[in-house]
């Protein structure tokens, strides 16, 4: 039997050697050894892989000699019958051993297709030691990156304000533009956080007072013509300028509510203002508006006005209060129509401290008078109620002037036609049989020197008795009368009403355009900013000036004039309004609110003198 | 950063001659490291000087100029990708377009973070910022691997190139192919495998630690190393030879892939550098107009 096996091999340009040799044999066999008749120079081949022999019909019998399979047309096998006028294809590793028939010889061909290694195949040798094909080609990725974010960061946004452009309030969850978010909004718009639309109502339109004011229809009160505020401006610094620049080319209107209320600048409330929004204008504002009556403003520290609290001047025909503001340099005095020396009440000695002392478990004194024994804070601690005569007088100057059984018969403060009545009354019905004071017709005066004058008092009005009532009217509206000693008193020649007495007026506030509140000075004692101890005369004035303020207060920055040994910084927003209202300003509100919890009033009974 | 480059750029030894051979960060007596260091220190001190109220943030004047020369270097700085295709010398070389583009590079760390008035967020501002920071120290990362690298490199290669390191390997491979030619069939594996392993196959991260685990020539020493500790040295085994041919083998692997770590480290930072910069550009493009569309 004869076998013809063609071993083909290529040159390095692809060219094609055969070589052929004729095998007489019944079988050849095939593996790496170099004693087979198909020498097979491969590792993954054995030593004696296989053999080839003729069976019956020209059929060839392959079979594996070694145990290990090998391929035919693609299947593994150990065993195959092959007629070679069809033909088929065995590998063993990297080599193909094609099988055909010539002339009815069975002929074997034989080729390399594996690569001996790896490293000897051809390939690309630029780029073989780069990352290319390790890592995506730069290029995709970038233009997949961009597609990404404008995408994700940029359409979807725009989508989002597309959508929801005119709604009220979008539903609960996320919305694409959270992603534009710049910061987190203050407690008080923290509710608006999913509703950008809400602010932002036009796109590439800066918020509008408008949007402001669809909440805000109360509390945004104006602060002055809007014209007189644009002129008031001072002229841009470089840095308004600069910014002008970029607000003008985006569409960037001035003077809107969000010039001072900026937001999104972190949680928590919204900062107060800062100076510099005020100054701008106040710091000097007399040379730009001529007409002001307004002064120049800078800085609480170093450059403020003095005070010019609201006096009082007198009463109009109707008893209501006539005032006018005057400089605390022009030493002014408060005609309030009342006499009353705050020094004689507060003296640490003396009669009425005496008499403070014989009442201590009936009033609650100490041991003088204090000032919280006839002042009372109002319900918010901010300010203090009026004096009224009954609860805050009345403990000790009773008005009483007849006692029936147990119950003392009292003048009605307050109202002078009564009195005169009350007296006329007195002295028609009852007789001058009581052995105690009169009271009543005298004031009352605290210790023994009262009841040593009973006598005298009883004398009096046994003489007066019957028919001596206008004397006794008299005696009350004159010098050492009830009345006289702490009102100013006319006589109207009026038979009726024979005397008048002036209303007296006490404001609620002296000043008006800034704001005090004494709750927040509860660790200074009254007389710290009120020098009552000194005072002799209800005219004084007991209010503190400028300079007493900036013993404690210094400027936003901590400017001041003097050393200040525990400065408390203070801007223009600690005592005054933008949106001027009765209640406090923002920073004075803010200040307040963190004390929440805490009694908003306490008197210690040490300081509060 | 900014000193930390020049610094290794002179440990190299480097005397300064002419100019003309000076690398891009010592060029012109490092005249853009002066540029991005003033222009760093003048935005500081603005920074510190300039009271915004509330707080510092891009919206205020200084913030709009901060933007405003950030966003014009980043498109600048980009563009480098553009000049460096055309080579130029003089003022205007490329390399003192390389040199500014490393200092101008660093400045806008100072520049952008200023910008941001240290207000960091979950949005696409923020996300801008750290696109930008990446790509600054994925550049600070590119420049201390030129700065450093190629010195390493020319040591390994010890004047071969990478043709002549390819052709060494399929020499051997050659060699080792003929030489067990006569092994049985388990023996003959071993060397196959060594074969058919790719030398340029190894993962990512192989490549970046020059650590293979798994390399096939190695093991396949170790175990002809083994079969052939207790036999007599008698010089006529076919395995002598193999053991001998798979230790150059592996040396040469050694040695490329000591250059593929390398080349892998020089390169691997423009994977980020690049892309990121383009991510970087969109989200830019995103921030400025979100921030004029709401405000």
């Amino acid at each position: 039997m004869t076998f013809i096996v063609r071993q083909l091999s290529r040159t390095a340009e692809g060219r094609e050697i055969v070589r052929t040799a004729r095998q007489e044999a019944d079988a050849i066999s095939i593996g790496r050894d170099a004693g087979n008749a198909i020498h097979l120079a491969d590792l993954a081949v054995e030593l004696h892989h296989a053999s080839v022999s003729t069976r019956d019909g020209g059929q060839l019998e392959v079979e594996s000699t070694c145990g290990l399979p090998f391929e035919i047309d693609g299947r593994s096998t150990l065993q195959a019958q092959i007629n070679p006028a069809t033909g088929a294809e065995l590998r063993f590793g990297g080599h193909r051993v094609g099988i055909s028939a010539e002339e009815g010889i069975a002929v074997l061909t034989v080729e390399r297709v594996g690569a001996l290694s790896d490293a000897s195949e051809s390939r690309e040798e630029i780029g073989l030691f780069t990352l290319k094909g390790l890592l995506p080609d730069r290029r995709p990725v970038a233009w997949g990156l961009i597609g990404a974010v404008l995408l994700i960061f940029l359409a979807w946004p725009i989508f989002t304000y597309a959508t929801s452009h005119g709604v009220e309030k979008r539903s609960a969850g996320f919305h694409a533009d959270r992603m534009w978010l710049s910061g987190p909004l203050s407690i008080a718009h923290k509710s608006l956080k999913a509703n950008c639309q809400a602010c932002h109502v036009n796109k590439f339109e800066a918020v509008r007072d408008s949007a402001c004011l669809t909440c805000h229809r109360d509390d945004a009160h104006a602060h002055a013509d809007p014209a007189r505020i644009a002129l008031a401006k001072e002229p841009p610094g470089i840095g308004a300028r600069i910014k002008g620049l970029f607000q003008t080319a985006f569409n960037h209107q001035a003077g809107r509510c969000v010039d001072c209320h900026t937001e999104h600048e972190g949680a928590g409330r919204m900062p107060a203002t800062a100076q510099a929004f005020c100054t701008d204008c106040h710091g000097s504002l007399k040379t730009r508006l001529t007409d002001t009556r307004l002064k120049n403003a800078g800085d609480f520290g170093t450059d403020h006005p003095q005070f010019m609290p609201a006096v009082t001047v007198g009463t109009d025909a109707h008893g209501g209060r006539l005032y006018r503001r005057v400089s605390f340099d022009a030493h002014p005095v408060d005609n309030n129509g009342l006499k009353f020396p705050h020094a004689i009440h507060l003296a640490r000695g003396g009669s009425i401290a005496r008499m403070a002392q014989t009442m201590k478990a009936e009033q609650g004194f100490g041991d003088s008078l204090a000032c919280k024994d006839c002042h009372a804070p109002t319900a918010d601690g901010t300010r203090f109620k009026p004096v009224e005569m009954e609860r805050d007088c009345g403990m000790c100057h009773s008005l009483a002037f007849d006692r029936i059984g147990g119950t003392f018969r009292t003048l009605r403060h307050g109202d002078p036609a009564q009195v005169v009545a009350d007296l006329r009354a007195y002295y028609r019905s009852t007789g001058p049989d009581r052995p105690i004071s009169l009271g009543g017709m005298a004031r009352r005066r605290p210790g023994d020197y009262a009841a040593s004058e009973t006598a005298l008092d009883y004398v009096a009005g046994a003489r007066a008795y019957g028919g001596q009532a206008e004397d006794a009217v008299k005696a009350v509206f004159s010098f050492g009368g009830a009345c006289f000693d702490c009102h100013v008193v006319t006589p109207t020649g009026n038979g009726a009403e024979p005397f008048e007495v002036r209303k007296v007026v006490q404001p609620d506030r002296y000043m008006k355009k800034g704001w005090f509140d004494h709750n927040a000075h509860r660790s200074e004692t009254c007389i710290s900013c009120h020098a009552a101890d000194t005072s002799k005369a209800a005219t004084d004035l007991l209010l503190p000036d400028l300079a007493s303020c900036r013993t404690c207060h210094v400027g936003e920055g901590g400017s001041r004039m003097k050393p200040v040994k525990a400065p408390v910084e203070s801007s223009c927003a600690m005592c005054h309004d933008y949106h001027i209202d009765a209640g406090a300003p923002w920073l004075a509100r803010q200040k307040v609110d963190r004390t929440k919890g805490q009694p908003r009033f306490v008197p210690a009974v040490a300081s509060v003198r | 950063m900014a000193s930390e480059a020049p610094r290794r750029a002179m440990q190299t030894g480097r005397v300064r001659s002419d100019g003309a051979h000076d690398g891009f960060l010592r060029h012109n007596n490092f005249q853009w490291l002066k540029v991005g260091a003033s222009v760093s220190l003048a935005a500081i001190l603005a920074y510190l000087l300039i009271d915004v109220q509330p707080r510092p943030n891009g919206g205020s004047w200084y913030g709009y100029v901060l933007g405003t020369v950030g966003a014009g270097l980043i498109v600048w700085l980009t563009l480098l990708g553009l000049r460096k295709r055309v080579m130029t010398p003089g003022a205007w070389s490329l390399k003192a377009w390389t040199s500014a583009h490393v200092y101008l590079g660093l400045s806008l760390i100072v520049i952008a973070t200023l910008h941001t008035g240290f207000q960091f967020g979950w949005n696409v501002h923020t996300l801008a910022y750290v696109l930008m920071m990446f790509v600054i120290l994925s550049g600070i990362f590119g420049v201390s691997a030129y700065a450093t690298l190629p010195r390493a490199m020319s040591a390994n290669r010890d004047e071969m190139t990478e043709a002549q390191m390819l052709e060494s390997l399929r020499a051997i491979d050659r060699q080792l192919h003929d030489a067990a030619q006569p092994l049985e069939l388990r023996q003959a594996e071993l060397v196959r495998s060594s074969l058919e392993q790719d030398p340029f196959g190894g993962s990512l991260w192989q490549r970046l630690s020059g650590n293979y685990p798994d390399c096939e020539t190695r093991a396949a020493q170790a175990s002809v190393r083994t079969e052939n500790a207790y036999k007599p040295k008698l010089g006529n085994d076919p395995l002598e030879k193999i053991d001998g041919l798979l230790a150059r083998k592996e040396a040469m692997l050694a040695r490329v892939r000591r250059h593929l770590r390398l080349k892998a480290l020089l390169e691997i930072w423009l994977y980020v550098h690049v892309p990121l910069t383009f991510a970087l550009l969109a989200a830019l493009f995103a921030h400025i107009i979100s921030v004029f569309f709401y405000w």
